[in-house]
């Protein structure tokens, strides 16, 4: 049935699956082609699960399937069995197989796979520029015949070749196409099966697609014989004579044939006009991969980071200070003021709102920029490398470098980095990287650092900021170490790692991504952390009347906590309320800092009022104060973060705990802020992922432990040498 | 405290505590690694 038969029947949707190999530019191509904001990232692995877009093209509705980047579909990992799930049980109507035209020979070997799933495949070959800019010819015509399938050279991410590429795949949907040819030896064989499958188990052909199961019967794959209840021995008199005249491995000799076809295409269209000269990429990674340079190099790029965020930052974060601490709480007062609101809603909304939720907004413009940071570093594909620079250490916790990969995400949010475990393919070795997942110290860990830096280390605050990172790195090597000798025994699977080309990430591209990795924190400021924050409120009011918070409920909880965090140098019950309301999420520990050191801050503001327009003249001059300030330390070659300066807004809250915290156990609870147990919406990715509360449990034991024992090495040990 | 401001502040405690059920629980803290395919489109 052709598309003008569907068009006339009055069919108008058609499903498209997206597939390729990771890193050749998926998800990129679905944006170009959809206008989503699919996560891309140069660096293998991104998408871990199938995600849809919707198009509309001409009179047909396109629904886009953008399936996990796979080498291949033999089920070893889930994102290839998500893949090949989707593709035999969907049966899509045309498959784009995005292929990597920087690397033929290695994306073809999924393209074969395709072709014998029986469903219309067309070639997208993409990156193709980089390609010609390295001197390759590809003959497409050729390419297009041999396969028996549309070729279509694209550039993704400047939108070339994506009409073609869809108007082919209209005209491709549901036409038969020829599927590779094995040689004689496979195809007998493939015949002998399908007979028996016809005689015997004639609902197996309607319900897969009949050549592809053949196929796996061959291969005895272990998915389909256990979902179709056959026997490896159902296809034992065609692959007898295969073994005799192949050996004994049928899945091994399978897979040379396809990777001889792909290997022989590849020599037939491809022509290097030029000999291989060293390209930047090759020169730079002789640098960043140099066994002794790249770990250092990778802490030194992590150090201008951080570095680059506060200086970008800071400005920023005290402008919203202090139009929160200022203004906007003036304005609810006058506001409720007029309504006749009676005193506590005031309070409610001041010091609850204002003070939890309002706090932790402060700190976006930190988390912000460094999210941009952290996506220019994927985007460009150095973090590729940083991944493989560490695998060496990770291979001494019994992991792979990929596994590595999941860990840098969780700079980010630690709850998608747990997620992205699923790329790898060892159930232990899932569960131990998301079991050290959370010390990776995420966004949500920022404001505590930025509150805490700001108050006793203004003149390093990007060094300090590293440690704490580099902290949470260490001790992922050394719990990793421990588990791999006691409850994660094995040994770390052999993989090889890509290494994308460098590319430089668009603006567009760094803002939509720094957008997507950052709005969350906005989200979480909009619902949870304002219903903590309108908690912690009631809790530090209750029982109703009374007088001081620390005989309110919270402070009644955090006086009981507080002996236990006395030999880490901050035993008060202020810190150990705002670190048990930290548990739902770890940027609640400054806003119930905000909430109960609220009133201090008010005290000190008392003063002459400004009017409404003396408010807005100051938030205006302010920003521009403030942008000007940014781009002063970007260019600035010492770079000044202007933290210690700041003389107002925060002040308030820097002075109250700097009046119950000294430098070394202001530190010493930054890390225990790191270490101590991961938020409730990582506990929820966890029991979400495993299905089970097993390994949220250890890590909430572990990190407990750890974080307690850490902090009191740090404070313990800095007052033995006099700090 | 008026019996008006014990029934407004049982409703925003209320309200509070769903908000903190449906935002964590439900939506699993709006943060689901979905590589931002919340935004896709949806078919009418």
């Amino acid at each position: 049935m052709s598309v003008e038969t569907l068009r006339k029947e009055g069919v108008k949707t058609l499903t498209i699956a997206v597939a390729g190999n990771p890193n050749s530019g998926k998800s990129t191509l679905i944006n170009a082609l959809a206008g989503t904001r699919l996560q891309v990232g140069n660096w293998p692995g991104v998408t871990v699960e199938k995600k849809e877009a919707w198009l509309s093209h001409e009179d047909w509705q396109l629904r886009l399937v953008d399936l996990p980047g796979t080498y291949s579909l033999s089920p070893y990992s889930q994102e290839e069995l998500i893949a090949r799930d989707f593709l035999i049980k969907e049966r899509p109507d045309v498959v784009i197989d995005v292929v990597d035209a920087t690397n033929l020979e290695r994306n073809l070997y999924l393209t074969m796979q395709l072709l014998e799933l029986g469903i219309p495949v067309v070639l997208a070959l993409n990156i193709y520029d980089e390609a010609q800019a390295k001197g390759y010819q590809i003959d497409t015509k050729a390419m297009q015949e041999m396969l028996g399938a549309p070729v279509v050279p694209t550039v993704a991410t400047k939108g070339q070749g994506l009409k073609e590429l869809l108007e082919a795949a209209l005209r491709a949907a549901l036409k038969p196409q020829r599927p590779p040819s094995y040689g004689q030896d496979v195809e007998e064989a493939l015949e002998g099966v399908l007979k028996k499958l016809s005689q015997e188990r004639p609902e197996l052909l309607a319900a897969y697609p009949s050549r592809w199961l053949a196929l796996k019967l061959l291969e005895a794959d272990g998915e389909v014989l256990r979902e179709t209840g056959l026997t490896a021995d159902f296809a034992h008199p065609a692959v007898e004579h295969l073994r005799q005249a192949h050996g004994e491995d049928i899945e091994a000799f399978m897979a040379e044939l396809r990777y001889g076809l792909a290997a022989g295409l590849t020599r037939e269209v491809l022509r290097k006009t030029r000999a291989a000269k060293t390209d930047l990429t090759e020169r730079i990674d002789r640098i960043v991969l140099n066994r002794f340079l790249g770990i250092p190099i990778f802490l030194a790029a992590m150090w201008v980071v951080f570095k680059l965020t506060f200086d970008v930052s800071t400005p920023f974060v005290d402008w919203v200070d202090a139009a929160t601490a200022g203004p906007l709480r003036r304005w609810t007062e006058a506001f409720l003021g007029l309504l006749g609101a009676p005193a506590w809603t005031v309070s409610l909304a001041v010091d609850g709102v204002i003070g939890g939720v309002g706090f932790v907004l402060v700190f976006v413009p930190v988390i912000f920029a460094m999210m941009f940071f952290i996506t220019f570093l994927e985007g460009s594909g150095y973090m590729a490398r940083a991944a493989f620079v560490m695998d060496r250490a990770m291979h001494s916790m019994g992991l792979h470098g990929k596994s590595f990969i999941p860990m840098l995400l969780g700079f980010g949010c630690n709850v998608p980095a747990i997620y992205a475990t699923r790329t790898l393919e060892s159930p232990r070795d899932k569960a131990l990287t998301a079991v050290l997942v959370p010390l990776m110290s995420c966004g949500a860990r920022l404001p505590v650092y930025v509150l805490f830096v700001g108050a006793f280390f203004p003149q390093s605050p990007g060094t300090v900021l590293w440690s704490l990172y580099v902290l949470g790195i260490a001790m992922a090597v050394l719990v990793g170490v421990v588990f791999k000798r006691t409850l994660f025994r094995g040994q770390a699977p052999l993989f090889i790692m890509e290494l994308p080309p460098y590319r430089m990430p668009s603006m567009r591209s760094l803002l939509i991504h720094t957008w997507e990795k950052g709005k969350h924190f906005l989200l979480k400021a909009g619902t949870y952390i304002l219903a903590v924050s309108v908690l912690v409120w009631f809790m530090l009011n209750m029982p109703w009347g009374v007088q001081s918070t620390k005989d309110s409920y919270l402070g009644k909880m955090g006086q009981a906590l507080a002996p236990a965090l006395k030999p880490l140098g901050f035993g008060t019950w202020e810190a150990a309320s705002s670190l048990l309301t930290g548990i739902i999420a770890k940027e609640i520990v400054v806003g119930t800092m905000g909430e109960i050191y609220a009133a201090q801050a008010q005290e000190s503001e008392e003063g002459p009022r400004p009017t409404f327009l003396e408010d807005l003249k100051e938030l205006a001059l302010g920003f521009a104060q403030a942008a000007r300030d940014a781009g002063a330390n970007v260019v600035s070659t010492v770079g000044i973060a202007s933290l210690q300066a700041e003389e107002e807004g925060q002040e308030g809250l820097r002075e109250a705990v700097r009046s119950t915290f000294s430098p070394l156990s202001a530190y010493a609870f930054m890390a225990f802020v790191l270490l101590y147990m991961p938020c409730v919406v990582v506990a929820i990715a966890m029991r979400h992922e495993f299905g089970t509360w097993k390994w949220f449990g250890l890590a909430f034991l572990y990190q407990t432990v750890l974080a307690w024992s850490v902090a009191l090495i740090i404070y313990q040990g800095g007052r033995a040498l006099g700090l | 405290m008026s019996l008006a401001d014990a029934v407004w502040l049982l409703l925003i405690g209320a309200a509070t505590v769903y908000l903190l059920y449906r935002s964590l629980w439900k939506k699993r803290g709006h943060c689901h690694g979905c590589g931002g395919s919340c935004d896709t489109k949806k078919h009418p």
